[in-house]
Parts: structure tokens; C-alpha cells; sequence
């Protein structure tokens, strides 16, 4: 049996920024040690049905995970390493927040066993960081790499945002190569998405923020592509860079359809081909709701996920696994739609895997829909 | 009503003028009366259907008994038959006035006078119905019921000296009208001792009861148990209740008899055994002749309609029949489009009519449609010598097959104050019009005559005509006749492929504007596709008009978040749903929505 990915929730924020639409709840530091009690004991209540599965990578997201106590994140992964079969070469990733980081906390997140630091920077550019609400600034980022390498990271990612509303493709530039100066081993780059009820859908909707029109985001996404390779990042996936060997190997979990299971408010999970979810809201998770939705996934929903996630991925579909999977063969039952998009240029099959090319990456949407029946 | 005395029903009906307050009146008379307690009250009681309430018109006709006792102490049973008041349905206000002995026509205090307000009085009078005109809304500031009540002398020569003068919204002047209904509205003089004549007025399918019948008995009486033939096909049934309406319900009777308004239930199973206009007579004592039956009426306006998912053929299918069991106006038969696939050739009597039916297929069977742009009937004369009609342009034969071509012309009637005249006036030039006459009648209204083609008039006179007159003109209209005229098929191309639902019939001086107007609505209609579509609009293979839908350049979620992946499947759910609304025009995803969005106006 593959390994299992771990993902632990952590909802806290010192404040919400303007785009975000997450679980997430600043001014909760009240229910911080409630929070973090139900969290070890959802966890130690899956237990026996984990058996002796290996925990392959572990991601604590949030929210803002280095905003809480670091003995919180001590006690936690003490308890993951008890509970369970912890591979000896674990990836565990924690979110931070570079407005919210001493050296003296990294290190001892290092020593409890964290290896991987995903920073949440969006821009190197203090401009666009106010507008966004973001509670840091483009040197906070700079001074966070640099206290993760003394704090012995080798492993650093940085979130980046683009298609911000007053950014030009130049700003975007400067963001890119100063981000690129920092020598992070891996970079997610997201276009800004703008979600109903957000206070940047607001500002959007009363003409207080204007956002760059599809062109110009295409070609900033185009930007992002062409200046991280030529550095030395290679695309795994429609927002995500690495170096060779450094994708997250937790996120490809979600994107190959492997097992995970999440814990905390708002965590989804995958596990034995069923999905279910907790509480969005952290009232709701305190006062013991869990495992929501439940739900068996029919063989022609697994078909269809599987098509929505795998092509995200750089390296396609695998049609010899989805043969093997669901005893169909894609490139048979889709042929006549599949010249269609390869004559389109937006997708192709080669060595037994289905691809979307640039183009096709862009519209991924439509091109999923142009193959599902 | 204790016993049953001819010569105390008074069957009546009230017409009137859209939004001159025929249901409110409807309703404060049956509140006055009893059948309904205040706490019962909504408004516009008889209008039971969603639509009609939304908006604020009548559409089926409905039937009432109440009971009255009035200021010479009797007990009266008062039948109420309410009608629809716009022009579309005509025949509908036919059938209800073949029921009655008299007409309570209501006419704004304010308004006065207005085309459908003639067009009402006018069957009635056909119909030989006593008329009782009611001046309405006096509580208004603008009201002026004294001109209004000289108009009503002048105009349409009713005696109307003394006629109630009420606000039926503030409940006054109600005892007036009922009072004036039993003095003046005719007893039935109906024969009890003849062989039954029950005219079938209306009809519709209960769960309970089967197919009912609502009827007028003009003859003989029916009870429980009897054998009942319908005349016009000879099937019989026996006769499981009789009774009559309550505004929310039936009260079952142990007969019906002559003079009588009610309802004949007979385990009938198949509505389609039910023709209004029909006679039903008793199989044991048969009467001689049917009842006169109504005009058949012939549809003015044709459309496709279509299920929006292509699996919902059979689902349009019922509910069109069941649709036209009470409405005979409504015609409907197959056809196939390449665009459309499976549907119906559906015919109306005007755009009124046509919108009520697509409305009621939505909301009453649940159904999704798609609407083709409504036609009329074309003439066409062949190079042979033969002539078709043609209501679907992709019917249209040939060029090279083509003699000429006639279209319909209407009779059309526009009262309106005389500040819009020059408006109107422009209007119809537009609209191809030919001035026939302008009458001034009083108060600074002008009736303007003129010959209009239809195909204009379905096509968006209403709006013009409301927007350019704020509203105040009225406007009616009746067939005249074929006209020769230089009519040309206007086809739309999307990526090259002609949409056959697309394709219109129109004046060659229009076809330019057309078609561009359909080409630019079309492009806002079309999501962005994976590739560029060309929208041609052409004539003959001459291409007069095209636009561009550009391709899709960003479609993808940035973000799946910590293994959320339910935002991304409700998107692909939504769009997965939008895509079963679209259909396939060649290479082109076409939404049910464009083909509608050709019949918006600007």
C-alpha cells in the first residue's frame, strides 16, 4: 500500500487578507489550546484505522501555521511521530507567514522534524503587499529566507501571486527575478482568483481595483513560465516550479489521486476511493463535528477526477495506469475529440501519457470538458 | 340556495381593458358575497396560476357560484365567469361569454376607453349579452368618472347614466354592481324539460375526479348516475358528479339543471375526450342538435420550440397536450431541426399567447425550452403555378422555384393621446405601414388606422410602441389579408455551418439591419470557445454581416487547495451542466440561450 499524506489544518491569522476565502479566523487566540487538543485527538482517534500505514509526507497548512506557539507544532508532530509509521524520508512542510518569524522558532520547527518551509511571500513588492492586506513586506520575505537557510531549511518554496489588481507585466518581472535572487528551491505561482464575498470582490465590483484583462494575465503566466526556466525551475504543474528532485511531494498526492488524509477544520481527505471533509467552520470543528459529506466515489467520478487532476500535472495523464485503473482505453473511447485538441495545438499524447501543452494548460478547464463525456 | 328558480341566476362575466381592475373587482365581489372569508383572500383569488398572478393578468377562464341576497330580500345564485382581458386570447373570452346572459365591462375612471375595451364590448354584443358598464378606480386623483361615463355614451352608445361608480381596490360601490347585476342582467330562460344542452366551456384534469368539463346547461338537467354522450363524438360516460365551483374548490350537487353553471365530472380519463366548445347531452333522451360551437381560430404566429435537453422530447410532447386540451388555439406538430434536433412547429395567436405557453411549459411541467424566432405565415406562389404556406423559413423552397411571395397584413387600431401621434405615426412607417385613417375621438385621443405586415408587428412593435408612447397607446389588430411583397430567407452561418434554427423570413429593405442586428446578439450569446467563430449572416450565399468570437484564452483554476478539490468539481458540475444546454451547430457550441437571444430587441 502507497504511503499515506498527511495534512493538519491550522485556521489561525493574525488578520484576513483581502483576496483570501479560506478557513481561516484571526482574533481566535482564545481557542488556540482548545484548537490544537481536538486536533491531537482527531488524530490519535484515526489511529486504528491507520494501522501501521506509512505517513509519507506531512503538510501543515493554513491559515497561518507559524502565527500559533512553536511547542503547539512541537506537540503535534510528536504525536504524528508516536502515532504512526513516520518513512524514515518524510517530506514535512509547514506554511509560514513571513511577517511572523523569529530564527529562534525555525530552528526548533526544524528540529521537531519540519524540513520543508513553503513561505507565503504572494509579491516582492511592498506596494502591491499593502493592497492585498498582507501583513508583511518584500524585506521580511528576503530576511525569512535568509533566517530558514541559518535555521538549516534546504528546503524553501515561495507563493507568489500574479494578475493583482494595479500590477503590470513589469512589476511581475521584478517580483519574478527577485524571488528567483532568493535561490528558494521551489516556486507556486497563482494567478489571482477573485471569490464572491472577499473585500477584493468588492473593490472589484465598485471599480476600486481593476484587474488585469485575460491577455495580459496570459502573459504574465507566459513571463512566469519563460524567466523560471530559464533559472533553473522546471513546471511540474499549471502553477507550481522546482528544481530537479524538489516538487512537493505532498501536493502531487492530490494531483495523482493517492491517499491523504486531513485533520483539523476545513481539511479534506481521499482515503480508500471514499472523500469526506470536516467543518469548514472552527466553531463547528471545536465542538466535535468530523468527517462530513462521506461519500464512495462511483468508478465514473473516479474516471473524471482523475482526468481534472493528472492533467494538471506537467507529465500528463498516465494512460497505461487509467487502463489498468478503469479498464478503459482513453486514447480509444476519446479519439475523435483528442485530434480535435491536438489539431488545436492544446493537447497531445506521447509515450502513453496524455499532455496539455502550454496553450492547452491555459484552458484546462475547457479542454477537461471537451474529454469528458 | 334552497331551490332551484330559473329566474334568480344571473350568469355573468366582467370585461375590461388590461389593468383596468377586473380581477380586483372579482375579488371584492366575492368576498362581499361570502364565498370567501377575508382571512382566505389573496389577490386575484380566481387567478390561480402562478402566471397570472405575477402578472397581473387573467388567462384560463374560471367559473364561480355565489349566492346574494339583495335589497328586495331575495337570495340570488350569481355565477361569475372571469375572462382574459388581452387581445391574444380572444377566443378564450368567446367561450366564457357563450355562458352568460350579461357582461359587467369595467372601464378605468382615469383611462377610459382603450383598444381591447372596444374589442370586448364588441363579442359581447355578438354574443347578445346584456352589458352593465362600471366606472372603476374613482378613487384616483386623475379620475374623472363623469367623462369617462359620457365616453362610454359617445364611444360605444351603452346607456351608462347612473352605472355603478366604484373603487374596487377600497372595496366601494361593490353592493352598486351586484345590485345593478340582479336588476338588469337577464334571468336564464333556459328550457328544463327539453333534452340536456350542457356547453362545454372549459375543461382540465383533476387527480381525483378525471377530466372535468365546466358547462353551461342550456337545456334539460343532469345528475349522478346518468349516461352522458358527447355530441360531437358520440362517446359516453356515465356521470359520476355534478356540482358547482367555489373560488378555491367544488361543491358537489346532486344535479345540474337548465340556467345552471357548474361542472360535470364522469371518470372521464383522457382529457382529449373533452372539446370545448362541444355540446354533452344525455344518451338515454339525446337533444336533436349540438349548441352553435365556437369559430375555430386560426393561429397567427408560428415558433420551434424545443426541449433544451434533447431528452425531454416526450415530456414537451404531453405537456403540449395537455396544454391544448383547454386551449384550443394553441396547434402543434413535429418537426426536426439540424440545429434543434427533436420538437414542435407550435402556432399561437399572437406573441402574448406564444410567451404565456412557453411560460406555462417552464414553470407548470418543469420544462427547459428552446424557442426558435416566431414566423408567420408565409404565402409563397411557385414558378409551377401551385402555392404553399410556409411558417418555417427553413421550409421555404428555392429561389429559383419562387414566383413571389405574400405576407400577412393586419387591420391595426391605435388609440392613443394625441401628443404621440407623430410618434406612432414614424412607428408605422417603419414598420412598413400604410395610413388608412386618424379619428379624433374626445379628450385629446386619436384613433389611428393602419395596414401593418404582421411579421413587423410580431417582430418588436409592442416595445417600440410602448417605449415611444410612455405607455399611454393601446394597440389591437386583426387579419386582413395576403399582400405581395419582396420578402427575402435571412441565414446565419457559425463557423461556416448554416444554423437552420437561426434562419429568418424578412422584407429585403430589412435584411441588412437584421442581420447584423443577429449577428452582433448572436456574438455576445456565444461563450468563447477553444477556437475563433465566424458569425455570417447571409442571404442567398451573399454574406450582408459578420462578427467574431474571439477563443478562450484563460480557463483554468489557479489553486486546488490542501486536497479541496470540491470548488473544481462544482465547476466542472456547472459546466459540465451548461454544456448539455448547448447544441452542436457543426463544429460550434451553441447555448439554448442564443437562440433566443436573436428575439431580444435592443
Amino acid at each position: 500500500m502507497s504511503a499515506l499524506a498527511l495534512y493538519v489544518h491550522i485556521p489561525f491569522c493574525r488578520s484576513k487578507c483581502a483576496y483570501c476565502d479560506f478557513a481561516s479566523y484571526p482574533h481566535r487566540e482564545a481557542d488556540w489550546t482548545r484548537y490544537f487538543a481536538a486536533l491531537r485527538a482527531e488524530w490519535r482517534s484515526w489511529l486504528p484505522e491507520l494501522a501501521d500505514r506509512e505517513v509519507g509526507t506531512v503538510f501543515l497548512g493554513g491559515g497561518t501555521p507559524s502565527l500559533v506557539p512553536v511547542e503547539r507544532i512541537e506537540e503535534l508532530l510528536a504525536d504524528v511521530r508516536a502515532g504512526a509509521r513516520l518513512a524514515p524520508d518524510a517530506e514535512i512542510t509547514m506554511e509560514a507567514n513571513p511577517g511572523t518569524l523569529t530564527l529562534e522558532q525555525l530552528r526548533r520547527c526544524r528540529a521537531a522534524g519540519v524540513n520543508r518551509l513553503s513561505l507565503g511571500a504572494q509579491a516582492l513588492d511592498d506596494r502591491l503587499l499593502r493592497r492585498l492586506g498582507r501583513i508583511h513586506t518584500a524585506d521580511e520575505v528576503r530576511a525569512a529566507v535568509w533566517m530558514a537557510r541559518q535555521a538549516g531549511f534546504d528546503d524553501v518554496s515561495l507563493d507568489l501571486m500574479y494578475a493583482l489588481p494595479g500590477q503590470s507585466c513589469e512589476d511581475w518581472r521584478r517580483t519574478l527575478d527577485a524571488a528567483v535572487a532568493l535561490v528558494p528551491e521551489h516556486i507556486s505561482a497563482y494567478s489571482l482568483i477573485v471569490e464572491p464575498g472577499t473585500p477584493m470582490a468588492d473593490w472589484v465590483a465598485l471599480g476600486r481595483a481593476v484587474l488585469p484583462d485575460e491577455d495580459e494575465a496570459i502573459a504574465m503566466q507566459r513571463e512566469a513560465i519563460e524567466r523560471l526556466e530559464r533559472a533553473g525551475y522546471a513546471r511540474y504543474e499549471i502553477s507550481n516550479f522546482a528544481r530537479p528532485g524538489r516538487m512537493c511531494r505532498h501536493n502531487l498526492v492530490y494531483w495523482q489521486r493517492g491517499d491523504y488524509l486531513g485533520i483539523g477544520c476545513a481539511a479534506h481527505s481521499l482515503l480508500g476511493g471514499v472523500r469526506f471533509e470536516n467543518p469548514r467552520g472552527l466553531d463547528e470543528y471545536l465542538s466535535g463535528a468530523r468527517r462530513l459529506n462521506a461519500h464512495r466515489l462511483s468508478r465514473a467520478e473516479a474516471m473524471e477526477e482523475t482526468l481534472m487532476l493528472s492533467t494538471r500535472l506537467c507529465c500528463g495523464m498516465d494512460l497505461r495506469a487509467y487502463r489498468a485503473a478503469f479498464g478503459v482505453d482513453f486514447f480509444e473511447t476519446h479519439r475523435a475529440a483528442l485530434d480535435r485538441l491536438a489539431a488545436l495545438g492544446l493537447a497531445r499524447v506521447e509515450d502513453g501519457f496524455l499532455r496539455l501543452t502550454r496553450e492547452g494548460m491555459e484552458v484546462q478547464n475547457a479542454v477537461v470538458l471537451e474529454l469528458i463525456d | 340556495m334552497p331551490n332551484y328558480d330559473q329566474s334568480r341566476i344571473r350568469n355573468f362575466c366582467i370585461i375590461a381593458h388590461i389593468d383596468h381592475g377586473k380581477s380586483t373587482l372579482a375579488d371584492r365581489i366575492l368576498e362581499r358575497t361570502g364565498v370567501m372569508q377575508l382571512r382566505d383572500m389573496t389577490d386575484q383569488v380566481l387567478d390561480s396560476m402562478e402566471l397570472e398572478r405575477e402578472r397581473g393578468i387573467t388567462i384560463k377562464s374560471k367559473a364561480v357560484r355565489m349566492t346574494y341576497t339583495a335589497r328586495d330580500g331575495q337570495v340570488y345564485e350569481l355565477n361569475l365567469i372571469d375572462t382574459p382581458g388581452h387581445v391574444d386570447f380572444t377566443y378564450e373570452v368567446s367561450r366564457a361569454l357563450a355562458a352568460c346572459e350579461g357582461a359587467v365591462l369595467v372601464v378605468d375612471a382615469s383611462q377610459g376607453i382603450e383598444a381591447q375595451t372596444l374589442a370586448n364590448v364588441y363579442m359581447a354584443l355578438e354574443h347578445d349579452l346584456e352589458i352593465r358598464p362600471v366606472i372603476n378606480k374613482i378613487d384616483l386623483p386623475s379620475a374623472d368618472p363623469d367623462g369617462v361615463r359620457q365616453q362610454i355614451e359617445d364611444e360605444i352608445g351603452l346607456d351608462a347614466e347612473g352605472c355603478p361608480l366604484i373603487s374596487a381596490k377600497q372595496g366601494v360601490g361593490i353592493d352598486d354592481v351586484l345590485e345593478d347585476i340582479v336588476a338588469k342582467v337577464p334571468a336564464p330562460q333556459d328550457d328544463l324539460d327539453a333534452p340536456l344542452q350542457a356547453l362545454i366551456f372549459d375543461s382540465y384534469y383533476d387527480n381525483y375526479r378525471g377530466a372535468i368539463s365546466s358547462v353551461r346547461l342550456k337545456g334539460g338537467s343532469v345528475r349522478v348516475g346518468d349516461r352522458i354522450r358527447m355530441m360531437s363524438s358520440g362517446r359516453e360516460f356515465d356521470v359520476t358528479e355534478v356540482g358547482a365551483y367555489l373560488p378555491l374548490g367544488y361543491a358537489p350537487k346532486e344535479a345540474l339543471r337548465a340556467g345552471e353553471v357548474g361542472y360535470i365530472a364522469a371518470s372521464i380519463k383522457d382529457i382529449a375526450d373533452i372539446h370545448v366548445g362541444d355540446t354533452i347531452t344525455r344518451a338515454d333522451k339525446p337533444a336533436a342538435a349540438p349548441l352553435p360551437g365556437y369559430k375555430p381560430v386560426l393561429p397567427m404566429v408560428y415558433c420551434g420550440i424545443y426541449p433544451a435537453d434533447g431528452g425531454d422530447y416526450e415530456g414537451l410532447r404531453d405537456a403540449l397536450e395537455k396544454l391544448r386540451l383547454n386551449d384550443a388555439a394553441l396547434s402543434f406538430e413535429p418537426e426536426t431541426s439540424v440545429a434543434l434536433g427533436y420538437g414542435f412547429r407550435c402556432g399561437f395567436l399572437g406573441l402574448l399567447h406564444m410567451e404565456i405557453i412557453q411560460e406555462r411549459l417552464e414553470r407548470e411541467f418543469d420544462l427547459d425550452l428552446v424557442t426558435t424566432a416566431p414566423s408567420v405565415v408565409y404565402r409563397v406562389v411557385k414558378t409551377d403555378g401551385s402555392v404553399v404556406s410556409i411558417d418555417n423559413p427553413t421550409n421555404l423552397p428555392p429561389v429559383q422555384e419562387i414566383s413571389w411571395m405574400e405576407e400577412p397584413f393586419v387591420d391595426a387600431q391605435v388609440i392613443t393621446p394625441q401628443e404621440y401621434v407623430g410618434a406612432i405615426m414614424e412607428l408605422c412607417q417603419d414598420k412598413r405601414g400604410t395610413f388608412r385613417d386618424m379619428k379624433y375621438i374626445d379628450g385629446g385621443r386619436v384613433v389611428l388606422s393602419y395596414d401593418l405586415p404582421l411579421n413587423e408587428v410580431i417582430y418588436d412593435f409592442f416595445d417600440q410602441l410602448k417605449s415611444r408612447t410612455r405607455g399611454y397607446a393601446s394597440f389591437d389588430y386583426e387579419l386582413k389579408g395576403y399582400v405581395r411583397s419582396d420578402l427575402v430567407k435571412l441565414d446565419m452561418l457559425l463557423n461556416g455551418e448554416q444554423c437552420d434554427a437561426l434562419s429568418i423570413i424578412v422584407h429585403k429593405d430589412r435584411a441588412y439591419a437584421r442581420g447584423r442586428s443577429i449577428a452582433e446578439k448572436l456574438k455576445d450569446a456565444i461563450p468563447r470557445q477553444l477556437f475563433e467563430i465566424p458569425i455570417q449572416a447571409a442571404i442567398g450565399g451573399k454574406v450582408i454581416a459578420r462578427e467574431t468570437v474571439k477563443a478562450l484564452r484563460k480557463d483554468v483554476l489557479a489553486k486546488c487547495y490542501g486536497g479541496d478539490i470540491t470548488r473544481k468539481k462544482k465547476l466542472l458540475e456547472k459546466q459540465k451542466e451548461g454544456k448539455k444546454r448547448m447544441r452542436q451547430v457543426g463544429s460550434v457550441q451553441v447555448p439554448s440561450e442564443a437562440f433566443m437571444a436573436v428575439l431580444k430587441m435592443d
